[in-house]
Formats: C-alpha cells, structure tokens, sequence
C-alpha cells in the first residue's frame, strides 16, 4: 500500500488505487459490465483487474490483496453461491421425505412381488425393457430385488437437489456480470417477489449536488453576464449555492471579469454584498432585495414558477436595479427516470422517501414519474416507512446509498445499496449495485425474475421424471407388459433428469436484461430539469 | 457426547432392533410360504436393510421429542 504503480496502455492494473499522474480511459466492463472504457483523471479511483486502454498513467495502490474490489466481488458472488434461498430449503425438505417415502415403496414393492406378484402374475418370457435379454427362470428373490432396485434407482432425488442450488450459481454468476452482486440466494428470491421499490433521494436519484439550472437575465443583460458577475462575487463563497454558481460559470466556459470583488460581506439567510467596479452588487433571495429596496417587477412571477419546481431562485441586483435571475438545484441522475419509467412497466410501484421537504420532494416525483412521495421523513424513521409499507402486505426493495439509509436497507425485504456509496450502505445491504446506475435495480430483478423462473423450471424437471417413472419401475404394468425396467435403463432415466436439469440452467447464461438487448427500445434522451434541494 | 448425537445413536440402535425384527418376520413369512433358502434370507437381508433406513429417520425425531420431555 501506498506504493506508486506505472500501469502502460494495454496493461491490466493489478491493484486498486487513486490515480496520481496521467490521463486514460481503462475497460472496467469485468466489473462493471459497463460497455464504453471509463475515463480516468488525477484523483480518480482505478480498480484491480481492470484493463487500462490508451494512456499511461501511475497511480497509488491503496488496497491490495484481499481488500481489493474485484477480491471482495469474488468472496461476496462465492459467498451468494454457496448460500441456501428459501425456496432451496423446501426442495431440500421436500427431497428428505421424497426419499423415505422412495424407500418405503421400495419395500412395499418388494414385499408385494415376493409374496404375491412373482406367483400371480411371472412369465418367464418376461424381457429388460428396451433389450432383447429375457429374465428366463429367475428366482422369486431375484425378481423381487430387481424391481424393489429399480425403483430404488429411478427415483434418486438427485435432480431435485441440483435444481435450485445450479440455478442460484448461474444466476449470482450472471447478475455479476452486469455489475450486480447478490449477497444470497435469499436476495435473489426476495428481489423476485418485489411489489414496491423505495428511493432514497439524493445521492441515489439525484446527485446531491446543486447546479445551475435557470438564468433569466433583465434587459440590457445577457446570460453570460448575469452568471460571470455572479461567480465574481461569490469566487470565494463556500455557501453550496454560491459555490454551485461558480462551478456553474466554469462549466459554461466563462471566466470570471478581470475586477475582483471587493467589500464581500455575507448576509446570514439572506445572500451576499459586494463591490464590482465602484457598483454595489446584491446577490441573494426575495427578501435581500425587499429589505433593500430592489423592485423585481415582473422577475417575481417567474422565480414563482421556478420555485414551484422545487428550484433555489437567487436574484442579482446592481446599483439598486434587477440584473436578472439564478435558479440553483440538484440535479437527476441520468438515467433515473428510464430506471422508474421501466420499473413501473414490470408492473412495479416506486415511492421516494427522503428527508428533504415536501415541495422539493413533489418535484421530484414529478419529474422522474414516482407514483408516491414520502418527504421531511428523518432518517431514523426511514426503516418505519418501509416497515408501514411491509405491514400493508407489500415486498420492499430499499434503494439507497448513505449511512442514513442503513436502517431502511437493513428493514426492507431487499436492500440494495449504490456501489458508489458509503460503506455501511454496502454493508448493509443485501445487493450491491456496482455502478452509478439505476436501471441496474431494473436488471436486478430481471436477473431474480428469470433464476427463479429456472429454479421452477429445473424442480418440475425433476420431479416430472420421478413422478413418471416410478410406477414403471415399480411393475405397475408388468401384469400386461410382461418388461421390467433393467436397474441400468433406471440409473440412465435417473441420469436424464439431472442432465435436463443441468441443461436447462445453462440456458440462464443466454438471459439478457432487457436493457442490455439490442433491441430494446431507448427512451429519447430527455432534459431533465433539475430540482432543488440538498437534504438526504 | 452431545445429546443429539446420542439421541441419533440410540435411533440407530432401536432402528436395529426393528429392522432386525422385520427380518425375522419376513423369514417367518418366506418359510411359511416355502421359499427356498437363498430368497428366504437373501430377502431378509434386504428387508432388514430397508427396514433400518427407513426407521431411522422416524425414531430420530421421535426419540429427541421423548427426551425433551
């Protein structure tokens, strides 16, 4: 640790850790299932075993060994693989009493054909179903065993064994392809069963960050203007809106005029003061301007509607006159309202539940189409909102990233934690989203959906083949048959479903999300307005 | 030793007992039925090996039910 490692274009970069020097775009698809190499840049994190593409560049190892991401993948999808769901625990009871019951029948057939068949009802041209070897003038023993065996054989319960356990295998493999890490098989059966999907809001469908959304410059002002002059008075602000507008100004390309504010003076709860060239600047909300005697004429009934969005509306004035307006805001995350259009379209409910308030919240929802909203929620009553929704019969997967939202991902039936979010989020959770995206919670369930849907598959293949030979190695038909079932035609019909079974979990690695299909039909891109707040 | 390792030896034995007596039944029957030697204790080998599997997991449960009392 703390080494510094030169990784060239082409090379795989063998441990984690920041990025100190250099510039390029590393495959992370082994991780990730992200199909476009990711852009790298000093600060940024490199994953071991991931493949660096163009560029060279050195970094420091921070995390090797075990304590790598792709090592801690490994243990958690090994982990997910050797653990048992629910529905693996009934095949397992279910096949403990098939066998003792299989070995009651066995006895009883026994007995059956010793004491009252072989005398009734054995012909010595009986024949091996399937060959052409007659049993000639074997014994009462003889033809007993041979009956009481294949049965034996034929009902092994080995397919109904393998059934689940080989299903769950392909299925954690396969989500992990994607970049989804089941903890469990439990997680994978639950995350099939899901009726109701919780949000938690910023960080998970929005950035958490604010940025500028609206700039609505007075006459005699430009766009570009408004929001330098802004920057130049709040350049060394560390309010979050003012550093938002900064960041704003870079982002647009602009830089800040040459003259420095002087005389900065912030305005608790009310904005900044400032001089810009011998013009006295006020950079702040309504009642800054009221209490200065600013008139915002018409400016007022579009900050009305901006703020009805959920929208931070800050006003500029200069030399006691309206320069114009910024709205300030968090920002969706890009593919929030795909994640919930799709969600809804596999017949699932979403709800947002977040700390922030309620106009701010309703924006939200609006915007990204959530069927209901749950805000000014504290954190430690999260977990109680999703147990209210659990007590009214539905099956909740919690979406979150924060230490705030542990208690809820912790409560719900499903937790899934954000890859790029806290720890105990991680911890926490019972599904690890690898990447910043939230239609992987879509391909989450679809990856549940379809196991389970093999796991069912693979039981009625197991249980159909028992179910219908039995009685054709038990001799139901031998009195008009006069053909047995040889123990090697039993242990090769008991061989078939196994290899069914088998081969019909290996069609789980053809399984695409639908998001992932070719032919999936992609939303337009949308502009998604952003919203305000910053609460959690 | 642990009780219910115990408890699974004790299944074990009684299982015994009764799988051993489900053999000597069915020499009783097969002789009675004149069978031969070969299928009267060739069978009673297999009865007895049926008979015991099959015992022991309903004497396990019932066994550790009695000893809790």
């Amino acid at each position: 640790m703390g080494e510094l490692v030169f990784v060239r274009p082409g090379e795989q970069v063998p441990v984690d850790g920041i990025l100190t020097q250099g510039y390029s775009a590393v495959d992370q698809s082994m991780l990730t299932g992200e199909s476009m190499p990711v852009e790298k840049r000093v600060g940024d994190q490199v994953i071991g075993g991931t493949l660096n593409k163009i560029g060279a560049f050195r970094f420091e190892a921070t995390r090797v060994g075990r304590d790598t991401a792709l090592a801690q993948i490994i243990t958690l999808v090994e982990d997910a693989q050797a653990s048992k769901a629910p529905i693996q625990k009934l095949a397992d009871l279910v096949a403990g009493k098939f066998i003792f019951w299989v070995h009651v029948l066995s006895l009883a057939v026994f007995l059956f054909w010793f004491f009252l068949g072989y005398a009734r009802f054995f012909d010595p041209a009986t024949r091996l179903t399937l060959t052409p070897y007659g049993l000639g003038e074997i014994g009462v023993f003889g033809f007993a065993m041979l009956i009481s065996v294949a049965v034996l054989v034929i009902s092994c319960p080995c397919a109904v064994g393998m059934a689940t356990p080989s299903a769950m295998m392909a299925g954690t493999g396969k989500a992990a392809e994607h970049g989804i890490l089941f903890k469990g098989a439990d997680a994978i059966e639950s995350s099939s069963k899901l009726t109701t999907i919780v949000f938690d809001k910023t960080g998970t469908l929005t950035r958490g960050e604010p940025s500028v959304t609206d700039i609505r410059p007075a006459p005699a002002w430009t766009e570009s203007d408004l929001l330098a002059l802004a920057a130049t008075v709040e350049t060394n602000s560390e309010h979050p809106l003012g550093e938002a507008i900064v960041r704003g100004a870079r982002d647009r390309g602009l830089s800040a005029p040459a003259a420095n504010a002087a005389g900065f003076t912030a305005l608790p709860g009310l904005g900044v003061e400032a001089q810009l060239d011998g013009r006295g600047i006020l950079l702040g909300n309504r009642r800054l301007m009221q209490e200065r005697g600013v008139s915002l004429g018409p400016m007022e009934r579009e900050a009305e509607v901006l703020e009805h969005d959920g929208k931070t509306v800050m006003f500029i004035a200069s030399d006691g006159l309206p320069a114009g307006l910024i709205a300030v805001a968090d920002t969706l995350k890009k593919y929030s309202a795909d994640a919930i259009r799709i969600l809804h379209q596999l017949g699932l409910e979403t709800v947002m539940i977040t700390g922030d308030n309620r106009r701010t919240a309703e924006a939200i929802g609006r915007q990204v189409g959530l069927d209901r909203v749950l805000a000014e929620v504290l954190p430690e009553d999260k977990a109680r909102e999703v147990r209210a929704l659990q007590e009214r019969g539905r099956r909740v997967a919690m979406i979150g990233d924060g230490i705030n939202d542990a208690p809820a991902l912790a409560q719900a039936d499903v937790g899934m934690a954000i890859g790029t979010g806290t720890d105990v989020a991680k911890e926490t959770g019972h599904v690890i989203l690898i990447k910043d995206d939230l239609r992987d919670v879509v391909s989450a369930i679809e990856v549940a959906r379809a196991t389970m849907g093999k796991v069912r598959q693979n039981l009625f293949w197991a249980f159909i083949y028992n179910t219908i030979t039995i009685p054709f190695a038990a001799g139901l038909l031998y009195p008009w048959s006069r053909q047995v079932v040889s123990p090697e035609l039993a242990a090769f019909l008991m061989a078939i479903s196994s290899l069914t079974v088998t081969m019909n979990t290996t069609l789980l690695k053809r399984f695409v999300p639908s998001l992932r299909r070719s032919d999936h039909v992609v939303a337009p891109p949308q502009t998604l307005a952003p919203v305000a707040g910053g609460a959690p | 030793m642990h009780g219910s390792q115990r408890t699974v030896r004790l299944a074990g034995l009684v299982g015994l007992a009764v799988a051993a007596a489900a053999a000597a039944l069915f020499i009783a029957a097969a002789g009675a039925d004149g069978q031969a030697g070969v299928a009267r204790y060739g069978g009673a080998a297999w009865v007895f090996l049926l008979a015991w599997i099959i015992t022991m997991p309903v004497l396990a449960p019932w066994l550790k039910g009695r000893a809790r009392g």
